[in-house]
């Protein structure tokens, strides 16, 4: 099992409290919150970060983009990309991931993962995600297209991987008739894709139909298996039978050097936890960016909101795992035996989790929680 | 003075034939990417890359990049992502970007987010400049040319709005639309980012630029005309209540330096196949300046100059059909040993007088060996007898000009 | 009172859900942005003295959407498809907020959609000073709260909103809702380029809004009255949107006066 390091690059630099006065602390919370020397150092020691979980053993390095929120300063996964493929010799670097519908030109953001692919020597895992609904508001994206675009812009992008240029494309909502970047990918015939989701059928289908890894983010264990189940249906339905390549899973973690020491400090993950993920449903999902069915079959399960429980529900029930080596490596184990996986991606810096701490928890991780987990 | 270094970071592991056997015969847009190696892309980047971070090291003040599509004379189709990494890996000098072709963006408030947060990781070196693209870029991204420059200017409009007015607020343009600007990111430079405008004398660019205090760099234009374009600029600025200098001007120009004047002569040549590509095939004229991308300003001033740069022979984008010695003789290009070149610049710079120099050090089939050895000789002996003949001409760069630096827009 | 039957009728490849009712000349009303709520009060005063047709737009209520319909100049090419159908050509017309819009980019498409035509509130002109509310980002509840100036005042609210909505009420709100992004994303409730096409129109035009109008500012009365030329406007005090909900008596006697 390949076991990724992952932040959100969080800014939370201001009293958490701030965010009661306004509808979130995503999208309309204003930014005049945000102080660009603080970030800059932020941005720089999470990239040390990341530097220092490649050279502690980690398989790879995950990074992920949101728009108008602290909760994750990187805007642009390419970007950052593109640093980690220099700064960076072995690890895999996954990118969970690119928003395509909020992308206006599909054959620019395939040109753009082609660079890391090239500059990188082939090390990148290009995740496509649908954004959630406060990314449809930042880049003014009708949501009711949000799944046609997903679609049209993924297979524009794997057009222009794999197809000689120039060609010409005219589909519904990209247009092009000289698609021809001089950038290819160094990965042949492309990149692995890898998908996300919390729970959205038609996700899981069409990542299944194509064959790409899925990767549940933050659900319960029962969740992920039955989504994982499903998987394999459309897999067999497909007549072929997917291998634990085909699934990863996401949660936060956080080990230091007793259980005692880790409750404490990982209690910094509770920032991630609250105020980020709150917000009105029309910022999170307006109207027309679920289906029917997707919404249907959230509403079924009624799920408490990750915002609604405490630290030790949230551990219970696999939502963040903190420990000593030996509690965390149990904990790993248990979800890598229950849900076989391939890869395990863990949030390991969080919140406000500080510089000491994460530094000091990926150490563990590659000296004790990481080999372990490999046997 | 401040001196920066450029390269168009070429692919030319290609051949004429490949070339002519293309649609059009053009090296451009429609040149197939099959004929693209990732490998050798792999080798070429980390090299372009590491030249780059030396550059930082023989003392360079600025690493500048540019941007061009479907193109092997340029790699740099996403140069956001190069300067990032350059963010991340150098230290000191400022990184120019010269420049983001605004009317390709259909999402101004992403780019904006995008230099943010290079400005961000570089702790606040970024120069953000930016570009009408040349017609190849409207065609490769399909945006009507015919909106360039109103694309250009509501685009610039929304970035520096974004980076210099709290959010969120709506913004309801002619091509832009959005009902919540507020990227959580801003850059650290305040009021933001100094912007730089290159061309090659567009007489609305340079009223444009000059109503706005931006610095404009020349890029490779033929010295008399140059004077005539400085003079448009010159005036527009006088009637916006101030008077240009060195600070306001930059020029673009190759430079290239070798131990001695033989070995320079021979290995500038590489520079033939540099932006017009192996073969030296003119590209189509609707590739590069489609129906509707041209100004079509009956101004007669604008007319006279606008002739000017078409009659010029040595004229930029192609320096297509002259021959190597007759480019020398011009002194369009400046290549030789470090005597040599300190010599011609000093010429070039008296004439000149820009505060800004962009030194186009290697491009085309010059080796990674041949570059290395360039950039330390100018580390050695070129970039300190500039800094010296600077200082003796008073060229102001936008960084020592004191008041109001050059490239803020008041805001 | 009058009686008003629902019917379906197939127009454009879809079926088009229309409440029809009264008698004398046919009365076209095009509802908002959000959703047909059928003959209202105002709806059945009008219906004395004209046959009123409401249809529900298409993808709105039990209406289709034809695959096309994706931007409100496509729903104008629609409705011109549906008056020539039907025989509804040169008819008088009502068009309230974004249903207003569409009035106008029917008039501007041609001369024969309406005989007279009255603009409620209509969204479509983007206001000089003050912003169309983004009634997208806050929740149904709050956009109610903003429609009407005071609630007291709406003889209808109890059949309106006394009960709570029901699942399938509440999946109806959520389609139409959804129909209303699609066809009013970006640019947001306006065209740009619509004033300067209004330029044609030389019907008897009479722009109607409510004084408090917290979605549309009343501004922009004045700006559809500066591109249809003369056309004449009237302001409702002490009222919101939605004027014929909230004031019908008075909404109803501006209408009955123009047409």
């Amino acid at each position: 099992m390949d076991v990724f390091y992952f932040t959100e690059m969080p800014y939370a630099e201001f009293p958490e409290s701030e965010a009661e006065k306004f509808p979130s602390m995503r999208l309309t919370f204003p930014n005049t919150y945000f102080d660009p020397d603080t970030a800059s150092g932020l941005m720089n020691r999470y990239l040390d970060e990341y530097q220092y979980a490649e050279e502690m053993g980690f398989d790879g390095l995950m990074i992920n983009e949101h728009h108008n929120t602290p909760s994750c300063m990187d805007v642009e996964v390419n970007i950052t990309g593109g640093i980690l493929a220099r700064i960076t010799n072995r690890a895999k670097i996954l990118m969970l991931g690119n928003m395509l519908p909020t992308s206006d030109n599909p054959v620019r953001l395939a040109e753009e993962i082609a660079l890391l692919d090239v500059i990188s020597g082939g090390r990148i895992i290009s995740g496509f995600v649908r954004g959630i609904g406060i990314e449809s508001w930042a880049n003014n994206t009708n949501p009711i297209h949000n799944r046609e675009r997903f679609e049209e812009c993924h297979d524009l992008v794997v057009k222009t991987w794999t197809t000689p240029g120039p060609f010409r494309w005219e589909g519904n909502h990209y247009h092009y008739r000289a698609v021809n970047p001089w950038m290819l990918p160094v990965q042949k015939p492309h990149p692995p894709v890898w998908v996300p989701g919390t729970g959205s059928p038609e996700t899981v289908e069409w990542t299944a139909r194509h064959r790409y890894t899925y990767a549940a983010f933050l659900t319960p264990l029962e969740v992920a298996k039955n989504l994982f189940a499903r998987y394999r249906e459309y897999a067999a339905s497909d007549g072929w039978e997917p291998g634990p390549e085909k699934f990863a899973f996401m949660i936060c973690a956080h080990v230091n050097d007793t259980d005692e020491k880790a409750q404490e400090s990982g209690k910094a993950f509770l920032w991630r936890m609250n105020y980020p993920l709150r917000g009105p449903r029309e910022y999170w999902s307006p109207p027309g960016y679920t289906s029917r069915a997707g919404a249907a079959a959230v509403a079924a399960r009624r799920p408490t909101p990750l915002h609604e429980m405490t630290y030790q529900e949230l551990q219970d029930r696999y939502h963040l795992v903190v420990g000593s080596p030996d509690t965390v490596i149990k904990k790993l184990r248990h979800i890598r035996d229950e849900l076989g996986i391939g890869s395990l991606l863990l949030e390991a810096q969080g919140g406000q989790l500080s510089h000491a701490d994460t530094m000091r928890s990926i150490e563990l991780f590659g000296k004790e929680v990481i080999p372990a987990l490999k046997d | 003075m401040f001196l920066m270094r450029f390269t168009e970071r070429a692919y030319v592991n290609y051949t004429e034939e490949d070339v002519r056997n293309s649609p059009n015969e053009a090296v451009r847009l429609t040149f197939s990417n099959s004929n693209f190696n990732p490998e050798e892309g792999h080798y070429l980047y980390n090299m372009y890359l590491d030249e780059y971070e030396y550059s930082e090291e023989v003392g360079f003040d600025g690493l500048m990049l540019n941007e061009h599509h479907n193109t092997p004379t340029c790699l740099g189709a996403t140069m956001n992502l190069e300067a990032a990494i350059l963010a991340r890996n150098t230290k000191k000098p400022k990184i120019v970007l010269l420049g983001n072709p605004l009317p390709i963006f259909d999402n101004p408030i992403r780019l904006a987010e995008e230099l943010a947060e290079i400005d961000m990781i570089s702790g606040g070196r970024l120069v953000s400049g930016f570009v009408r693209g040349t017609g190849v870029e409207s065609l490769a991204t399909n945006t009507n040319p015919l909106h360039n420059r109103a694309r250009f200017e509501e685009a610039h409009d929304l970035v520096i709005k974004t980076w210099t007015t709290p959010g969120p607020f709506r913004w309801e343009g002619d091509h832009y639309h959005f009902r919540v600007v507020n990227p959580f990111q801003t850059p650290l430079q305040k009021p933001h980012p100094p912007v730089w405008i290159p061309g090659t004398g567009s007489p609305e660019t340079l009223v444009w630029c000059a109503e706005r205090n931006y610095p404009y760099i020349f890029l490779e234009t033929d010295p008399q005309g140059t004077q005539d374009m400085k003079s448009i600029y010159t005036e527009a600025a006088r009637e916006h209540g101030y008077e240009p200098g060195p600070e306001n001007f930059g020029y673009l120009v190759r430079i290239h330096v070798q131990d001695t004047d033989e070995k320079a002569y021979d290995v500038g040549k590489g520079y033939m196949v540099g932006n017009i590509g192996v073969g030296r095939i003119p590209l189509p004229r609707d590739y590069a300046s489609p129906v509707g991308y041209g100004s079509r300003s009956d101004d007669p001033r604008f007319l006279r100059l606008r002739e000017q740069i078409r009659s010029d022979p040595f004229r930029v984008g192609g320096l297509d059909s002259a021959h190597y010695d007759e480019i020398l003789d011009s002194k369009r290009w400046i290549i030789g040993s470090p005597d040599t070149v300190i010599s011609q610049l000093r010429e070039v710079l008296s004439y000149m007088r820009p505060g800004i120099l962009a030194v186009w050090t290697n491009d085309g089939s010059i080796s990674h060996e041949d570059t290395m050895r360039c950039l330390e000789l100018m580390g050695q002996e070129v970039l300190p007898a500039l800094r010296e003949i600077g200082e003796e001409l008073e060229l102001t760069d936008p960084f020592q000009k004191e008041g109001v630096m050059p490239g803020l827009t008041t805001v | 009172m009058p009686n008003f039957t629902e019917e379906t009728i197939s127009v454009a490849g879809g079926n088009l859900q229309v409440y029809k009712g009264g008698s004398g000349d046919p009365l076209l009303v095009l509802h908002g942005a959000g959703g047909n709520a059928g003959p209202r009060r105002y709806a059945q005063a009008l219906a004395e003295k004209f046959t009123v047709y409401l249809p529900s737009h298409p993808g709105y209520g039990k209406s289709d959407r034809p695959g096309w319909v994706e931007t409100m100049q496509d729903l104008a090419c629609f409705y011109t498809w549906y008056q020539e159908q039907e025989g509804l050509e040169n008819v008088r017309a009502i068009g309230f907020s974004m249903g207003g819009w569409l009035a106008a980019e029917m008039l501007s498409m041609t001369g024969h959609a309406f005989s007279k035509v009255m603009l409620v509130g209509a969204a479509g002109v983007k206001p000089n000073d003050g912003e169309i509310t983004d009634i997208f980002i806050i929740s149904p509840a709050q956009v109610r709260d903003l429609v009407y100036h005071d609630p007291s005042q709406v003889p209808e609210w109890d059949e309106l909103f006394g009960t709570d909505p029901t699942p399938e009420q509440a999946q109806q709100a959520e389609a139409d809702r959804e129909m209303a992004i699609r066809l009013t994303w970006r640019p947001y409730m306006h065209n740009p380029r619509l004033p300067a096409k209004l330029g044609r129109v030389n019907v008897p035009t009479h722009i109607l809004w409510g004084e408090n109008d917290n979605l549309v500012p009343v501004e922009c009365a004045g700006l559809y009255q500066q591109a249809i030329a003369g056309s004449q406007v009237t302001v409702i005090s002490n009222c919101g949107h939605s004027p014929q909900i909230e004031k019908p008596d008075d909404f109803v006697q501006a209408a009955l006066a123009f047409l």
